[in-house]
């Protein structure tokens, strides 16, 4: 896929979510209008219309140099690698579906099995699983790690802020 | 009078000395490592500041962002990986330095530039911050509405190369920043019924998801299955010559120095440039104007020096537009703007009038940092060399645990941590679709303010859609936001028109051949 296409197929996205917002969201999640003051939907309103107008302009600029034949920009035609542009702050790349449900699917895991299982099993199932997923395969080394990573946390949490840790206590 | 003593005593407190040496410190160590910056620093540690007073909280992460400003010069001299983005002009002369055995001279050039660029900075800030503040304090809703609306439209260009993406960003950030609580009729809005929605997203969740773990999200995609990361060298020269820095060879570079610090002053006072700019600016300049351009490049110290000075006088100068009028000039800011929000404080002008001993705490706090850096980093260097070469293996997953129940601990809840995940995804999209998340996030912060300014206008001026063409001032400043939007698409179609000239001048050379 070309960095044209991909950035079409955002713009297409922006345009869905500016629309579902605009028709849907806006209109049926602010609260009335009070008589005074400003709409408490024109703030959003101007932000998702924003939103909107830029990425249907956009889209139009990507349409009328697709159209029209004119020679795009080298690094725009080409497949886009991971790069860094020159301050360092955007990498833009090819999205690894894999490597990234690789590393969300134990965080998504942690959230919701910590309140059945508690903070202790949660920690170090999720640490686990994150090494492996990573590429560690050290078991060992891993073990050690979730263990003690486990362990100081819990210790910061507990003893060090007097936060309660989440979900049941095994070793309460 | 007696507010600045009493500031500057509070400063000077064991707790507050010791967080802000703790932070300095820890600032080192996680700028040292490659991939780890200032904002991202903050975003992690802010959550536990939430048990510490005001002014050590604030004392504690300034030192924390000073800290990573220099660690991230480590990475750059001794692998060619700058620890954070500011820090890449450093490599160009320092990892030569390094390659001759002369990584620790290198090192200590660049701790003493930091130190000087950052002193100085600081002692501007402290100078001209309260008189500006005065100033600005006769600014009304329509001037406050008018300015953030100017700061989001510079700030929508950072970190994208497309103003227009840069907008989408910004205004996707003010989407988020409304929802909870509406100020006007105080009921939910935007919160589909989800009743943690009540009063906003917090922004720790959503800073560390965006900062920190969007960014891991990505540094992980490189090193998976590659073993992990390049050896640093950090077996340094046993020759004196190659390891110290004698005052002559510093004061070579003095000039140099103090230029990178105006440099750093002017541009880390404007919102929207930021560090990496002032350092690429400076070294730049130290370039054409040396009678040695040929040995920039190739291990020249005052190459070290023009950046260093640079990026590190940015830090203090970017608080000047958050402390005189309440706008993050960049993420640092908006992410220590976040830190005073959470202990109750508006950053503004307001600030040094509600606030006064508590400001001139953290003046104190800031020079304090600068000479921690100096202790920190002279006596540490060796140490803090080491760092580099943590394995990833080890070094992910902790920071991974980290972004994770740094979350939590804001509110004690498994939702933030939701939260933080969903940003993170988030994060990782914008990133690789090149979207700015500095724009959201800033734009996600000044939401609330913006609004409410707004609100305030449509109220006192009873409706009256001519009100800012009764105020000059709010009048100037859209005028200037108007401005700044036309001159940017203007330019982006100018350097788009010139890519398009060089892409067909390129393919017919390629038909020639």
């Amino acid at each position: 896929m070309t960095r044209i296409k991909r950035d079409s197929i955002a713009y297409l996205f922006v345009i869905g979510f500016s629309i579902f917002m605009l028709v849907w969201a806006i209109p049926n999640y602010t609260p009335d209008y009070p008589g005074y003051g400003a709409s408490a939907a024109l703030v959003p309103v101007v932000a998702v219309s924003v939103m909107l107008l830029m990425a249907v302009i956009s889209l139009i600029t990507i349409g009328i140099a697709v159209y029209t034949n004119k020679p795009l920009p080298v690094e725009e035609s080409e497949f886009p690698e991971d790069l860094e542009d020159e301050s360092g702050f955007t990498q833009v790349g090819r999205v690894k579906l894999y490597h990234l449900a690789s590393i969300m699917i134990p965080g998504v895991l942690l959230v919701v099995v910590i309140e059945y299982i508690g903070y202790e099993l949660a920690s170090f199932a999720f640490l686990m699983l994150l090494q492996y997923a990573i590429g560690s395969r050290k078991w060992v080394q891993s073990t050690i790690l979730s263990i003690v990573l486990t362990a100081v946390l819990y210790i910061v949490m507990r003893y060090g802020f007097g936060v309660p840790v989440p979900g049941p206590q095994v070793f309460s | 009078m007696e507010m600045i003593f009493a500031g500057l005593l509070d400063s000077i407190s064991p707790a507050s000395l010791m967080f802000v040496f703790i932070g300095v410190a820890v600032g080192v160590l996680i700028g040292a490592i490659p991939g780890i910056n200032g904002p991202m620093a903050i975003a992690l540690f802010i959550p536990v500041t939430y048990y510490m007073s005001p002014l050590t909280a604030i004392g504690f992460l300034v030192g924390l962002n000073k800290g990573a400003f220099f660690g991230g010069a480590v990475s750059a001299v001794l692998l060619r990986t700058p620890g954070t983005p500011e820090a890449a002009a450093t490599a160009w002369d320092g990892y030569p330095l390094t390659q001759q055995g002369k990584g620790e001279k290198a090192l200590r050039m660049a701790l003493y530039s930091s130190v000087a660029g950052d002193f100085i900075s600081t002692v501007v800030l402290i100078l001209i911050a309260a008189p500006l503040a005065a100033v600005a304090l006769f600014m009304g809703p329509a001037e406050i509405f008018a300015l953030i609306s100017l700061a989001l439209t510079v700030i929508a260009g950072i970190g994208t190369s497309s103003i227009l993406r840069g907008l989408v960003a910004a205004g996707f950030g003010i989407l988020i920043g409304l929802i909870g609580t509406e100020p006007v009729t105080a009921l939910p809005r935007l919160t589909f019924d989800v009743y943690q929605l009540g009063s906003g997203l917090s922004l720790i969740p959503v800073a560390i998801g965006l900062l920190a773990f969007s960014e891991i999200l990505l540094q992980l995609e490189k090193i998976t299955g590659k073993g992990g990361a390049e050896r640093a060298a950090t077996e340094f020269s046993s020759k004196l010559e190659d390891r110290l820095l004698p005052f002559k060879e510093f004061f070579a570079s003095i000039k140099t120095l103090l230029r990178g610090s105006l440099i750093g002053i002017g541009v880390g006072a404007m919102p929207g440039l930021g560090a990496p700019v002032a350092s690429f600016m400076s070294y730049d300049q130290a370039m054409k104007r040396s009678p040695h351009k040929e040995e920039f490049g190739k291990g020249r110290l005052e190459g070290i020096a023009a950046s260093e000075s640079a990026n590190s006088s940015v830090v203090a100068a970017s608080l000047i537009p958050l402390f005189v009028l309440g706008i993050p000039g960049n993420l640092a800011a908006a992410m220590l703007m976040g830190a005073f929000m959470i202990h109750g404080m508006q950053p503004g002008p307001l600030l040094f009038k509600e606030n006064a001993q508590l400001m001139y705490g953290i003046y104190g706090s800031l020079l304090l940092a600068s000479l921690f850096l100096l202790v920190v980093g002279r006596f540490g260097l060796r140490y803090f060399c080491k760092a580099v070469n943590i394995p990833s293996m080890i070094l992910y997953p902790i920071v991974v645990f980290t972004c994770v129940m740094g979350a939590y601990l804001g509110k004690s809840s498994m939702f933030d941590v939701g939260v933080m995940l969903t940003f993170g995804f988030i994060g990782y999209f914008m990133r690789k679709f090149d979207y700015s998340y500095v724009a959201f996030l800033i734009g996600f912060i000044l939401a609330p303010e913006w609004e409410r300014s707004l609100q305030q206008v449509v109220i006192i001026s009873e409706y009256d859609t001519f009100m800012f063409f009764q105020r000059p001032v709010a009048m100037v400043l859209m005028a200037l936001t108007l401005f700044v939007v036309v001159r940017t698409f203007w330019n982006s179609i100018i350097a788009g028109r010139k890519k398009r000239l060089d892409a067909a001048a390129a393919a017919g050379v390629h038909k020639g051949d």
